[in-house]
């Protein structure tokens, strides 16, 4: 069964996630703050797919993708941004995400992009 | 203000409101605004810095906003609620981000979102800033998005933060 951690500093952007993520199935969502919670979540549980903002408090996405992989965790991970710059496209894959989504973003192309890494 | 500045925050906006919340808005014309005050009641803020310093307002009615929040989760607030704020920060963080990459030669940060409810506030743009202001209808009634850019960085301004004060 898959479980998805969604982590993003908006409790909206984590409630449309998590909305989209049971619509295609996903009832075991579970939501950090910031980079720091996730890591925690992370430590903790296992997961399919972790669902992340990169600008955060604390510990933003960038920064928690490449401690998840320092530490040999290899979930995918899609990045949830506004950050469309190319050189920030090229950082984020370099540091080991699997995908990357900008906002805004209709419910159909996020649909798509989870159906892709679930089971 | 150049307009090549402005274009990319209104293109923003219209998209920003158009996905997330199916909302389709009306631009009406740009003024340039002397009041330090936002026009509507519920406003999301964001600083701009880099090789440009500015802000963004996101300002509505708390009518719109309400909406916003059941636009974008299928919520319904009767009163301006923590969902309702988060939901109007995340709008204008989302506009200012969007529009950023579209003006990637300022190397710009934006800021967290601030969001004030009520108009007893002034919102300080960073010195010398010049400021425009720019309605749009939608669905639920009007809303504004007032920009403040202006290249290079003056001194004493290398932070994003926005201040606001009650008058």
């Amino acid at each position: 069964m898959n479980k998805v951690l969604v982590v993003d500093d908006s409790s909206t952007m984590r409630k449309i996630l998590a909305r989209s993520l049971n619509a295609v199935g996903v009832a075991n969502v579970v939501e950090a703050g910031n980079g720091n919670e996730a890591l925690a979540c992370l430590g903790r549980d296992q997961f399919s797919l972790v669902l992340t903002d990169w600008n955060m408090p604390e510990k933003n996405g960038l920064e928690l993708v490449k401690d998840m992989r320092a530490g040999g965790n290899k979930v995918p991970v899609i990045m949830i941004t506004t950050e469309a710059e190319k050189g920030q496209v090229v950082a984020a894959i370099q540091a080991g995400v699997s995908d990357y989504l900008l906002k805004p973003f209709t419910p159909e192309v996020l649909k798509e992009k989870l159906e892709r890494f679930l089971a | 203000m150049k307009v090549e500045y402005i274009n990319p925050f209104v293109q923003g906006t219209t998209s920003v409101f158009s996905t997330m919340l199916g909302w389709e808005l009306q631009r009406g014309g740009i003024f340039a605004k002397n009041s330090s005050q936002p026009e509507f009641e519920v406003s999301g803020i964001i600083g701009l810095s880099g090789r440009a310093v500015g802000c963004v307002v996101l300002s509505m009615s708390r009518s719109a906003a309400l909406q916003v929040a059941e636009s974008m989760l299928g919520e319904t607030a009767s009163e301006i609620n923590d969902t309702v704020v988060d939901a109007v920060g995340e709008l204008a963080n989302m506009i200012a981000g969007s529009s950023k990459a579209k003006l990637e030669q300022f190397q710009l940060s934006i800021s967290i979102p601030t969001v004030i409810i009520g108009k007893g506030f002034a919102i300080a743009f960073p010195k010398e800033v010049p400021r425009v202001c720019i309605p749009f209808d939608s669905p639920y009634g009007p809303l504004t998005l007032e920009i403040g850019f202006k290249e290079g960085t003056p001194a004493g301004s290398s932070s994003n933060s926005v201040v606001v004060q009650a008058v």
